[in-house]
């Protein structure tokens, strides 16, 4: 009956209070020490990947064959690589590779994982049980070895990370909500809202995944921060970003293997992966407390 | 809206938990079913609203308003839930959302039963509001911020929220003290008797049942096994159950001579 509208008709008038909510969450981040250096990081990431689409220091391939692995300069800041290429331009190029993967994997984690724990919590036995098994089975398989698989056919690209990460960690995310989830599909303002008329997906919508939300939040910035990680590690076996195209990965990938002799090349690259992981493992623990209004009275509404 | 039951039974995984049921609400009248932990009474009522859980199945016949409800199809119970018929719950700090506000959850029932506008629904909220006594600041804040008698309120204000013919209230005051208990107990009453609607009470606190009742039903291991007027079987319970449930509130709130031997 007039139960199942309830699911989309919410988004319109919820528009305004939703932008209230989200200046009151990044306020109560900023008002901590970590939460301003996981703010300023995360902003500053962004900066330098739109700024890097129109500009860069030096152009990406204007390659010098006499100086090659140079230490900084006036013109270089940060040296040059082997191909003497600006070190710099390279890595605010591939800041944005690094943000598409990051942004891309977590979308593709966030949905896989919100779908597969909506299904282990089904009313269905058949459903919720099959899913169990299938997220259980399939988180055995690591990471890695989903990219080696999906390099076969598609060879190096952006999207073998992104579909291996987005993969991996959404079973994770399935497997860690699953407990939460199941608790508020069995709590008492579930019986309640269901005494009430609320079909099993409006329920769904509006009690047990907002429910989940601290754990997504945290799991989902830490799996920012692995998407990341992954690209180097990937892009460094050969099955990540193709090479040509600059990201994080590619620069420590090229200069790596020259660190006993050029070790300041390959420090930039590797503090900024280092800096950038930190900074969204924070992220994911403050914008917890922060979204939670439990923990957080700031998001008490004015009525 | 009426009750009437006749031949329930309950059964969970083959074990009885309801055995032949018969009992009647008028329309407008509050009547009281009483009886220990464990007796089948949240049972009854989870199958008045086809809330039984998965292993459980239900026999009998139970008509809500002449709509027959065991073996009814989901449709004709969701439109009975929350629209004809409010549940208020025992454990008002449980059964509200905790990361919802106290507005948005009197809201939604009248989202899911309605189609109002958004401004429509916030003055019918506070209009409710004020009705069970809650002050209309609260309403952004969250369940955790509210005392136990403040969530209760809630929970009625969910209840009654698209007035309802029919409240079912389930140990609606257990969770409570003894002062809050009559509070909440006095509001439910004068809310249900306000709008004419009928109300079905379940409690095991025969003091309590005195003060919203005027007829009882006495469940025992899932059989009735004594009825009549609330007063009357409070001052002189016949049968053994009943005078064990009376005696068990004599010595509760009237402080008896012997708590020690409770």
């Amino acid at each position: 009956m007039a139960a199942d509208n309830g699911g989309k008709k919410v988004a319109a008038p919820a528009l305004a209070p939703l932008a209230r909510k989200a200046a009151v969450v990044l306020r109560s981040i900023w008002a901590r020490g970590e939460g301003r250096f996981a703010l300023v990081v995360l902003a500053l990431w962004l900066a330098v990947s739109l700024i890097s689409l129109v500009w860069t220091p030096q152009s990406l391939w204007s390659t010098d064959g006499y100086h090659v692995w140079q230490g900084p300069t006036a013109a270089h800041w940060l040296g040059t690589d082997g191909t003497g290429s600006d070190v710099l331009s390279w890595l605010m190029a591939g800041a944005r590779t690094n943000l598409l993967i990051a942004v891309l994997a977590v979308a593709l984690a966030g949905v896989l994982g919100m779908a597969l724990t909506a299904a282990m919590v089904s009313r269905s036995a058949t459903v919720s049980g099959v899913s169990a098994v299938l997220v259980d089975a399939l988180i055995s398989i690591p990471t890695v070895l989903i990219a080696l698989i999906l390099a076969v056919p598609m060879g190096a690209s952006v999207a073998v990370i992104v579909i291996a990460c987005g993969i991996g960690y959404g079973l994770n995310l399935a497997r860690i909500a699953r407990p939460q989830a199941l608790l508020a599909a069995n709590s008492g303002y579930v019986d309640s809202a269901l005494a009430n008329g609320a079909s099993w997906f409006s329920v769904l919508v509006r009690h047990i995944m907002p429910n989940t939300m601290p754990t997504m939040t945290v799991q989902l910035s830490l799996s920012a921060g692995t998407a990341v990680l992954a690209e180097s590690g990937l892009t460094y076996l050969g099955v990540g970003v193709p090479s040509g195209v600059p990201s994080w990965g590619h620069s420590l990938a090229t200069s790596v293997k020259f660190i006993d002799v050029y070790p300041l090349t390959v420090l930039w690259p590797g503090l900024i992966v280092t800096v950038v992981v930190v900074a969204l493992n924070v992220f994911g623990d403050v914008l917890r407390d922060a979204v939670d209004p439990v923990a957080n009275p700031a998001l008490r509404e004015v009525a | 809206m009426a009750i009437e039951v006749s031949g329930l039974s309950v059964d969970i995984g083959g074990r009885p938990i309801v055995s032949d049921v018969a009992m009647g609400v008028a329309d407008g009248e509050r009547v009281g079913l009483v009886g220990s932990s464990g007796s089948g009474k949240s049972m009854i009522a989870k199958a008045l609203l086809g809330l039984l859980p998965r292993q459980a199945s239900a026999s009998g016949s139970a008509r809500l308003g002449g709509t027959e409800v065991i073996g009814a199809d989901e449709t004709t119970l969701a439109g009975l839930r929350g629209r004809y018929v409010g549940v208020v719950f025992q454990n008002p700090g449980s059964s509200l959302n905790p990361v919802l506000s106290v507005g948005r959850q009197i809201e939604l029932p009248l989202k899911l039963h309605y189609d109002l506008d958004a401004g429509d629904r916030h003055e019918r909220v506070m209009a409710m509001m004020r009705k069970v006594g809650l002050d209309a600041s609260l309403a952004g804040r969250y369940p955790h911020e509210l005392s136990g008698g403040q969530q209760q309120r809630v929970g009625i204000a969910t209840a009654l929220i698209t007035s309802p013919r029919l409240i079912i209230a389930d140990e609606p005051t257990t969770a409570l003290d003894s002062i809050t208990q009559r509070q909440i107990v006095d509001l439910l009453v004068s809310l249900v008797d306000g709008a004419g609607a009928s109300m079905l009470f379940i409690t095991h606190d025969f003091s309590v049942l005195a003060r919203a009742t005027s007829r009882c039903y006495v469940l025992d291991r899932g059989r009735i096994v004594d009825s009549g007027q609330t007063a009357g079987l409070l001052a002189s319970p016949q049968v053994a159950q009943s005078r064990r449930l009376v005696e068990a509130a004599r010595k509760l709130t009237l402080g008896g001579p012997d708590m020690e031997t409770l």
